[in-house]
């Protein structure tokens, strides 16, 4: 057991000495909310203004978009951090693991536990933008966002090593996540509110583990409650499955039931990989 | 009363349509050092990854401390220890962070943890060091380290794949010291591959493998006379034309050793005399000695022990630098 704990703590270890890794995942968040949360919000309030539509005084697109980046950090960085165990595979140190006494199953949970706690870790740095954005955080909301990101990032940092595990390079690593992430991160609510979109599009966004975790996320950090249902539409948080309005409650579970799902499949695969 | 540490049986590993290692058999005894001596590409770290678990062997068995290694690979992994021919440190943590790693993964008694590392790593001179991140170790000081984490959970079986290559003469005295003082303190019984022949010498036996078959088996000494009397070793003009008139007058075996020829007879100093007179090619250089370790190897494979390291320092020799 002590093993799990060995191979999670390398994990943290190293993330801290990284110093240009710590940096560099400020990089992205702070384009995506310059870029589309300081543009997107010029345009869409005098579009709303210009139409008189006072329903939407309460707009406001950097609001909207900030549990999505902070989702996008915690998803990206625990899926990405999986390459770990392919570079460990490519530097060798991974013989040195494969070969000690412990169980791969350890390992493997080493692993996702590392990661998910990178991930959770890199995401609250994140609110390290409130003050600059203007937008408000009650301490409770994030207190509760803790575990929220907690769930995801043990999902998607298993199936971060069920690929890890199937692939034999970092570059074809990186081009597989990359594929994947990046339609699950656009159609998941993130960027846009999911309004309007055709059938087929409807349906991609409806499997996308993402769309219920984003979901999960804004309803922890937005004041939902306050909002009239004009607002509520335009900002995407009437989450809807088969005429079915989605309770948080049932995306925790949805959430926790792929989790454990991909946990067994990435320790298998795992498992046969060494 | 013998105990076998190591039995192997007919073990055999193809990749592919290529057969790396074409059934091996050989035990080995408790506190033995065996020596597993052959060219590059013999299949000696495909046999050493096959004993340690890392690789499922196409046919044959092989037992460690009686655990089979297919069948019981976490009980085999618990008996071994391993210094892979490749580094597998994390250059990212420092040395002791390394080591605690591997106290952690080999459940070290955590009362022992401090001062083993501390033993292993005055052993090999780099205590001064442990809080610096290995990434800017010189290559020597990571294989250091290296040996010293191999021995950090006393192993009961040892697998030295080059275990010091690279590494100054002192300090490659110094490690073998500790390793011979831990063999007999702790009974450990040790694999070891080489190519440098003072420290095969080291060996209780050694078999010697070649284009994955083992092609000779015994003790140093039984090694040496084999073959028969001494060696002599001479440099001539034109050794392509020496090679001729030797197995022609002589019935020799000639090899080519560097520059040299080699080849032996029974009574080296006799021999000489008349040898000198007789040659028709000129003679540059001449010498007779017992049979080494080196004599052995290069008489079963046509190579040298040293081979590739005799390779590697006449490339700056030879090589034309360019400015
Ligand atoms: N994973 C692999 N896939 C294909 N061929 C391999 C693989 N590993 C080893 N071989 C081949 O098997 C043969 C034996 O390799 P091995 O590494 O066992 O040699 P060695 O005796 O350890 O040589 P060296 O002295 O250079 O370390 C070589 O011809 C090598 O090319
Ligand atoms: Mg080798």
């Amino acid at each position: 057991m002590e093993a799990i704990f060995a191979v999670w703590q390398r994990d943290i270890i190293k993330f801290f000495r990284d110093r240009a890794r710590l940096f560099g995942s400020f990089a992205m968040p702070l384009m995506f909310l310059l870029i589309f949360g300081v543009g997107m919000n010029g345009a869409l309030s005098s579009m709303f203004s210009t139409s008189g539509m006072d329903q939407f005084t309460g707009f406001n697109y950097v609001s909207f978009i900030f549990p999505g980046i902070i989702a996008m950090t915690v998803f990206s960085t625990s899926i990405f951090s999986a390459l770990s165990v392919v570079t460990d595979r490519e530097e060798g140190y991974m013989k040195e693991i494969l070969v000690s006494p412990v169980s791969r199953t350890y390992v493997a949970i080493g692993k996702i536990f590392g990661s998910a706690t990178v991930a959770v870790i890199q995401g609250l740095l994140m609110l390290a933008f409130v003050p600059l954005i203007g937008v408000e955080v009650e301490l409770m909301n994030i207190i509760k966002l803790i575990p929220a990101m907690l769930l995801v990032a043990f999902t998607l940092s298993s199936i971060g090593l069920l690929v890890a595990s199937t692939l034999k390079t970092a570059t074809g690593f990186q081009a597989v996540i990359q594929v994947l992430i990046f339609p699950m991160l656009f159609l998941s609510g993130a960027f846009f509110p999911l309004n309007g979109m055709p059938g087929w599009m409807n349906a991609l966004v409806k499997v996308n583990p993402m769309t219920y975790a984003v979901d999960m996320f804004k309803h922890i950090m937005l004041d939902v409650g306050s909002m009239n249902e004009v607002l509520k539409q335009a900002m995407g948080l009437n989450l809807k499955l088969l005429g079915h309005s989605v309770s948080t409650l049932e995306e925790i579970t949805f959430i926790a039931c792929i989790g454990a799902l991909f946990v067994m499949l990435a320790t298998v695969f795992f498992n046969r990989s060494g | 009363m013998t105990e076998n540490v190591i039995e192997v049986d007919g073990l055999r590993k193809s990749f592919g349509d290529f057969e790396a290692v074409k059934g091996v058999e050989f035990t080995i005894q408790k506190g033995e050092i065996f020596g597993f001596l052959g060219p590059n590409g013999a299949g000696k770290t495909t046999t050493i990854n096959m004993l340690c678990t890392m690789m499922k062997p196409t046919a044959g068995t092989g037992r460690i401390c009686c655990h089979d290694i297919q069948s019981e690979k976490s009980t085999v992994r618990e008996c071994i220890g391993i210094i892979f021919q490749e580094n597998t440190l994390d250059e990212k943590l420092t040395a002791e962070e390394n080591l605690m790693l591997h106290c952690k993964f080999y459940r070290v008694p955590k009362s022992e943890r401090n001062g083993r590392i501390e033993e292993v790593l005055r052993m090999v001179d780099l205590y001064e060091k442990r809080k610096d991140v290995v990434e800017r170790y010189s290559g020597g000081m990571k294989r250091r380290l290296e040996i010293a984490r191999g021995l950090l959970h006393y192993p009961k079986v040892l697998f030295l794949d080059e275990p010091t290559v690279g590494l100054d003469p002192q300090t490659r005295t110094h490690i073998w010291d500790y390793i011979l003082e831990l063999k007999n303190r702790e009974g450990i019984t040790i694999f070891l591959t080489t190519h440098y022949m003072d420290e095969a010498e080291y060996s209780d036996r050694i078999a010697i493998m070649d284009h994955g078959k083992i092609i000779a088996l015994d003790t140093p000494d039984n090694l040496k006379k084999m073959i028969g009397g001494d060696v002599i070793e001479v440099i001539t003009e034109d050794n392509g034309k020496a090679i001729e008139e030797i197995s022609q007058r002589y019935g020799n075996d000639v090899k080519a050793k560097g520059d040299s020829l080699a080849f032996s007879v029974k009574n080296g100093s006799e021999f000489l005399t008349g040898f000198v007179k007789q040659m028709i090619v000129p003679i540059k250089n001449i010498s007779v000695h017992r049979p080494t370790l080196n004599d052995v190897f290069l008489n079963l494979t046509g190579r040298e022990i040293r081979d590739e390291i005799t390779n590697g320092t006449k490339k700056p020799k030879f090589g034309h630098r360019r400015f």
